[in-house]
């Protein structure tokens, strides 16, 4: 199972498979007055003959291995959806010192130093942003 | 001739304006900066800089668009050269560069680079304000049949050139096209795959999918990966001798032409015309067998080539409408965010923008050769910043683009889902570029595909009876018919090695 060629044409076909029934849900109509879902429902069975084709041509190669660490994107993921929730509830620059804290353990080393230096800098940009560009940046 | 001569004198007059030269500039020396970091390609820098050109008019945002691209690019390079980090757009600059690097030549490279560029980005200028007018008179011939068909062979070449497997690069295109089908139905108003989520409605970000699927999965990946890369130390010299400077001329000319036509077809870009122009060098140059060891020629061809191609790529994006590779895509989808689609009609409507554009060019050919040659030191410097400190600022950015889109915080999660998604891909030996064709593309490809159907009430042989997209198609078939009978030979050919008796059997 642990094998990249065949996860590939799993993944395909699973995509193929739900925005395939996601189209029938809407009017497919025909080829001369095409529905909302009849472009959908072409593109995911061509997608889905391209899966099974590479389930079929994993048969016929060599098993590469998959390789997936969870904790760097895990990381880099929820520092991004902190920022954007603490922004949302307090302000940005709040957010930019949480991202850095929490995108930072991601890092070879941690120190808190570097981290306050990192976000001290980041919100420095932010405003200047603010200011010289009239970004609309909810900062305070 | 002389009308040609007189729109590019109209051109330079819109961009030597003080503002223009000023947006220019800028584009080209933030373009360069981005371009340099680590894990950022041409791609991710663009849509990282968009919002910066939000508040400018649009004549100077397209300029400073185009120095931003041009500017990453040349950028790559450079990182290329000094430290062997390649990106997607400047693999084969890191052969012959960073082996005159070891050799301590690393000014020469530079300056061959710098040079090359120059001379390549002038020969595609030329090229471009000769053939994008009157390739948009061929434009008009199109019927939206032929839009469809030109759309696949854009879809087959950039696949196949992009990954090298059709099947892989086939396949993120169509999940581009289903995704750019989040949101509105454009003919019966109807709401696709939006899970009744209003900042749905409108589709997915355009700027949200790119830095996803290249800013935060290029960090996670970088983040795995743990090298720590030396900075960059050693002295510059960047005058070459005139022997030397000799050997620059041939090879860069003869990447200028390979690059300017590569540039053009379908598929085509810097990439591909990089690799030709050295294959080419190797083949052909007077120093061939100097060549892989750091030799000028290994340069010189195809830093010209790369530029060239860059800019000649502008010609069925502004001419047809239809952009030939992701990063095109990209740039088409800023134009539109402009308020200015590009196609036949842009020559004729806004002859300011597109005059303007490719004189800019030109202006923005002789900022990088500024910016570059004398002051490459000083952006070597951009190295010694240490990761650990680098991602959470690029990080930041991403963050900074995406919101400044619609001033809309959903769309950092609707970021951070494509950056888990792109991570996957990338784990899935997946090539995003791809993905990103078939996104900006999709919409514009049902559009033309039903009112094709419309038109020929439901028959598909309208594809096959209007002679452009025949022929168009017939080369699609062509090239998918090749790569079956390429896969079959191979895994033939794998299959008799294996079994070696049987294969001798069948000769004896």
């Amino acid at each position: 199972m642990n094998n990249r060629n065949i996860v590939r044409g799993l993944f395909l076909g699973a995509i193929a498979l739900s925005f395939g029934l996601g189209a029938l849900q809407y009017p497919i109509g025909s080829f001369a007055r095409a529905g909302a879902g009849l472009f959908p429902l072409l593109v995911s069975g061509l997608l889905l003959l391209i899966a099974l084709l590479t389930l079929l041509r994993a048969r016929f190669e060599k098993p590469v291995p998959l390789g997936f660490s969870l904790r760097n994107i895990g990381l880099v993921l929820v520092s991004l959806c902190g920022f954007a929730l603490v922004s949302e509830k307090l302000n940005m620059v709040a957010g930019i010192v949480l991202m850095v804290f929490v995108a930072s353990l991601a890092s070879t080393s941690y120190s808190w130093k570097r981290c306050l230096k990192i976000a001290a800098g980041l919100v420095a940009v932010a405003f200047a942003f603010q200011k010289l560009l009239g970004l609309n940046l909810p900062l305070v | 001739m002389m009308d040609i001569l007189h729109n590019l004198a109209f051109g330079f007059e819109h961009a030597l304006t003080w503002q223009n030269l000023l947006f220019c500039a800028i584009g080209c020396t933030v373009g360069t900066l981005v371009g340099l970091l680590p894990g950022l390609g041409p791609l991710a820098t663009i849509s990282l800089l968009l919002p910066l050109t939000y508040s400018i008019p649009t004549g100077g945002a397209l300029i400073m668009l185009a120095g931003i691209y041009y500017g990453a690019q040349y950028g790559d390079s450079v990182s290329a050269i000094t430290m062997k980090i390649p990106h997607a757009s400047s693999i084969v600059a890191c052969i012959d560069g960073y082996q005159m690097t070891l050799k301590g030549k690393t000014g020469l490279a530079l300056f061959t680079a710098g040079v090359s560029s120059f001379i390549g980005g002038t020969v595609a200028i030329v090229v471009l304000s000769f053939l994008a007018p009157s390739l948009g008179e061929v434009a008009f011939l199109f019927g939206p049949a032929d839009y469809c068909a030109l759309m696949l062979v854009g879809f087959v070449c950039v696949s196949f050139v992009t990954t090298g497997s059709l099947l892989n690069g086939l396949a993120m295109c169509l999940i581009g096209i289903l995704l750019g089908q989040i949101g509105t139905d454009v003919n019966s108003g109807l709401q696709r795959y939006t899970f009744d989520l209003p900042f749905l409605a409108e589709g997915v970000g355009l700027v949200s999918i790119a830095l996803g699927c290249f800013g935060i999965a290029e960090i996670s990946k970088n983040l795995d990966a743990r090298e720590e890369r030396t900075p960059f130390n050693g002295k510059i010299k960047l005058m070459p001798t005139w022997p030397e400077f000799k050997r620059i001329i041939p090879s860069a000319l003869r990447g200028s032409a390979i690059g300017s036509f590569l540039g053009i077809l379908p598929g085509g870009g810097p990439v591909i015309a990089q690799f030709a122009a050295y294959a080419i060098d190797k083949k052909v140059s007077k120093y061939r067998h100097e060549i892989g060891q750091g030799a000028i020629e290994g340069v010189a061809g195809q830093a010209a080539a790369d530029e060239a191609a860059a800019r000649t790529s502008f010609i069925p994006l502004m001419s047809i409408g239809i952009p030939e590779n992701a990063v095109m895509a990209l740039m088409m989808a800023a134009f539109v965010i402009k308020g200015i689609q590009p196609g036949p009609n842009m020559i004729a409507g806004h002859p300011d923008l597109f005059w303007g554009l490719v004189a800019s060019m030109w202006v923005g050919n002789c900022f990088l050769l500024l910016l570059n040659v004398p002051l490459v030191r000083y952006w070597l410097s951009v190295f010694k910043i240490p990761y650990n400190v680098l991602f959470p600022a690029i990080l930041f950015f991403c963050c900074i683009g995406t919101y400044s889109v619609n001033n809309n915080l959903d769309d950092i999660f609707v970021t951070a889902v494509f950056g888990f998604a792109g991570y996957l891909f990338m784990r899935l030996d997946m090539d995003a570029a791809p993905l990103m064709l078939g996104f900006i593309l999709g919409p514009m490809l049902e559009e033309n595909f039903r009112r094709a159907m419309l038109i020929s009430r439901g028959s598909f042989h309208t594809f096959i009876e209007r002679p452009i997209s025949a022929s168009l198609l017939g080369l699609v078939a062509l090239f998918i018919g090749w790569q079956l009978l390429s896969f079959v030979l191979k895994s033939r050919r794998t299959g008799s090695e294996a079994t070696p008796p049987v294969g001798e059997s069948a000769v004896s």
